[in-house]
């Protein structure tokens, strides 16, 4: 896999009164967004190489090695060595990383040791579970974050607020593992709502898609949810309380719903962003154990049959998936954030 | 208040910079002549009667003994412990303190823009109407419509996230149910009023793009956005440099004879008060020590702390390298207040009988002092004019 070269972000918001400029391409190479872009872009190389380094070097830490998986423990020692030789598990380590890391460039992330399919094909359908379970839980926790911290923020310190405090504190102190063995226990053992373990595809029903995710993903969006309202009502208070605009603002006359949401939000909408762009990273990663727990043919779940059966190849490919997915979220809040902060935008002009 | 739109091209400043001598002279444009010679006449009599008297301009502000106290964390602070001054249509009247003095809340109190953990008594009546004790809803009627402020720190008073434009039309539309494009066109309108270069690009700028004496012109076409009556600007031009300084304080006084909006001009700057105000109020420790007409005060400075202010002022005549002559000592802890004259403790000319609190009175006609030493009058160092 190799690292995108060019994102939609890549035509910069050059100035419209600049037409003195020479020609349009070199307006747009030249623009300080697009030195941002091709910066930010850069330096992921180095992340998404390292990354691919380590998890290289601690799988082979790890005791044993796939043809000895693969023949199980009744096997000769000649029969471990021919398969060894066959998959290539006799060269030296950086060989058999040079080997990879060459395919990789061009797009073959290798095939499977254990079932013998190509990667690519196998990553494509798990990531698009992972994709569809993170894709929801960021929507269900944003889309009730947001307006639950806007009606706390409205009223600091009353009821709404304070309640809202208090469930969030007790979903942060909960991990989403945790969470999801209670919601199985819940929802799948007593009230029998939803299926504790089991995956509709969307292709086979759109309902039954949905209702076979709403475990999984209620586990993962409740502690975003709490973050969340945490984060932005405890912004939106700052900004209220301390920040001299909201004063101006008030001073104008205008009601306190109109500074809530044109001043206040506005600002602090731009911390939100960085904030979802990094748990994004991180989260991708997260959902393993939830995959696990849910039976969910996904990409963290693929990951950690390949670790049981030592299928370094698909190891890598995971972990690559996981880093590209991480540095992408950061530059594209990144980006965002440049996109919607007009100082940041105007400020290398 | 209606040439507004219709005086915006005509841009020539006034050449106009009154001085302490002619500080006390009224060019209401609104007011009928007679009334204005009047005023020109009652300002240069020796012994010009308080404004109290039945005059034939009612005062648009009354504050009367406004108290205000900041309650919290087991301690009490006393910012204003009795403040009380009156304001006449198209005046300005300079407020006078260090930081702390309580100039500042005071200001924000007639507005509504305190803390919920302020608690405010007394009474400040503008136009009839008493503004003490108003609630949020009934105060935001009034902010920007009657009475509009300009802060002290345009980078941070602006939003950094909006476009000046929308900022403008956001405060015009608070008050008026104009439609959008109009509300548009009165903040492009606004801005030449306040003598922005080009306001049909500027419009779309945002604050970070401007300079910081530009962002004040929007600051004040923001608050003249509502056609108040009132404009309090806060320690308006402490954040400028000394150039931009007196170009910002030229515009308000422009604006002040065009619209006839009296101006309460919060600062620290005992020369911005000689150069521009009728009247002074000199606050130390949230109460007024001295009050008078501009021209009278620094003519006649009798309470210590202001003679002490005044002579804290650097002047070029002075010695080089000679040790600026401070007000010594530090100004009193507000959530624990000594008895008596607050700035008994720093004051050279204290006495035992201090410890008393002196009453605020109208010593000379419109000359009020709280001493019970006043310095003597006539001092040969009083400057006319400072600081600029």
């Amino acid at each position: 896999m190799t690292v995108p070269t060019a994102t939609p972000a890549g035509t910069a918001p050059s100035d419209p009164r600049d037409d003195r400029a020479p020609g349009r391409l070199a307006t747009v190479l030249a623009s300080p967004g697009t030195r941002l872009v091709g910066k930010r872009v850069l330096l992921a190389v180095p992340i998404v190489v390292g990354v691919s380094i380590l998890t290289f070097w601690v799988l082979n830490l790890i005791p044993g090695n796939a043809a000895q998986q693969l023949l199980g423990p009744e096997a000769t020692a000649e029969q471990v060595r021919a398969l060894e030789q066959e998959l290539g598990l006799d060269q030296p380590g950086y060989v058999r990383y040079l080997d990879w890391l060459g395919a990789a460039v061009t797009g073959d992330l290798g095939t499977s040791l254990v079932s013998r399919q190509p990667v690519t094909a196998l990553l494509g359908e798990r990531l698009a579970v992972t994709g569809e379970l993170v894709g929801l839980a960021f929507l269900v926790s944003l889309g009730l974050a947001v307006p639950v911290a806007l009606l706390a923020a409205y009223r600091p310190g009353r009821m709404f607020d304070r309640v809202s405090m208090l469930v969030s504190i007790t979903g942060l102190s909960v991990a989403n593992y945790v969470l999801a063995l209670l919601l199985v226990l819940l929802f799948a053992v007593e009230l029998a709502l939803f299926p504790a373990i089991g995956f509709v595809p969307l292709s086979q029903s759109v309902a039954g898609n949905l209702h076979s995710m709403a475990l999984p993903v209620a586990a993962i969006s409740f502690p975003l949810f709490c973050f969340y309202t945490r984060f932005l009502r405890g912004d939106l208070v700052d900004q209220l309380q301390g920040e001299d605009y909201i004063t101006t603002a008030r001073a104008k006359g205008i009601g306190p719903g109109q500074v809530l949401l044109r001043h206040a939000f506005r600002n602090s909408s731009f911390g939100l962003i960085t904030v979802v762009g990094l748990n994004l990273g991180t989260l991708i990663g997260g959902t393993v154990i939830v995959e696990q727990i849910f039976a969910l043919p996904g990409i963290g779940q693929l990951m950690l049959q390949a670790v049981n059966t030592r299928d370094f190849v698909v190891v890598q490919a995971c972990v690559l998936v996981f880093a590209v997915v991480a540095v992408l979220a950061n530059l594209v809040a990144d980006l965002l954030y440049a996109v919607l902060d007009p100082r940041i935008r105007y400020g290398s002009r | 208040m209606s040439e507004l739109a219709s005086e915006s091209s005509n841009t020539a400043p006034a050449q106009r910079r009154p001085s302490a001598s002619e500080g006390v002279r009224c060019e209401l444009a609104s007011e009928p002549v007679a009334e204005r010679e009047d005023v020109l006449a009652t300002a240069t009599a020796a012994a010009p009667p308080p404004r109290r008297d039945p005059d034939r301009t009612e005062p648009l502000l009354v504050v009367d003994d406004l108290r205000i106290r900041f309650v919290g964390r087991g301690r009490t602070v006393h910012a204003v412990n009795g403040l009380s001054y009156s304001l006449a249509p198209g005046r300005t009247l300079a407020i006078i303190g260090e930081s702390g003095s309580g100039k500042s809340v005071a200001a924000r109190a007639l507005m509504g823009l305190l803390p919920p953990t302020a608690r405010v008594s007394g009474s400040a009546r503008f136009d009839g109407t008493e503004m003490v004790g108003l609630s949020e809803r009934e105060a935001r009627r009034h902010r920007g419509a009657d009475i509009a402020m300009v802060f002290q720190d345009p980078a941070r008073s602006l939003n950094p996230t909006m476009r000046i434009g929308a900022q403008i039309a956001e405060a015009v539309r608070a008050h008026s149910d104009l439609p959008k494009a109009a509300a548009h066109r009165r903040a492009v309108e606004l801005l030449s009023l306040v003598h922005l270069p080009a306001p049909q690009r500027r419009f779309h700028e945002y604050p970070h793009q401007l300079s910081g004496g530009m962002r004040q012109r929007v600051m004040i076409a923001i608050a003249l956005a509502g056609e108040p009556r009132l404009l309090v600007a806060d320690e308006a031009t402490t954040a400028l440099d000394v150039t931009t300084q007196a170009q910002i304080m030229e515009l308000l006084l422009e604006l002040q004879q065009r619209l006839g909006t009296a101006i309460v001009l919060i600062s620290h700057d005992l020369g911005l008060a000689a150069s521009y105000a009728d009247d002074v109020v000199v606050m130390y420790a949230g109460r007024v020590v001295e009050r008078a007409r501009t021209a009278d005060l620094f003519a006649h400075v009798r309470m210590p702390y202001t003679g002490a202010l005044l002579g804290a002022i650097p002047r070029l005549e002075r010695e080089p390298h000679s040790l600026l002559p401070v007000v010594p000592g530090q100004p009193p802890d507000l959530s624990a207040l000594p008895r008596g004259c607050p700035f008994r403790p720093r004051c050279s000319s204290a006495t035992d009988r201090c410890a008393e609190d002196p009453p605020l009175q109208e010593h000379e006609p419109g000359h009020w002092w709280a001493c019970w030493h006043p310095l003597p009058d006539a001092r040969p160092d009083a400057p006319a004019k400072e600081g600029v």
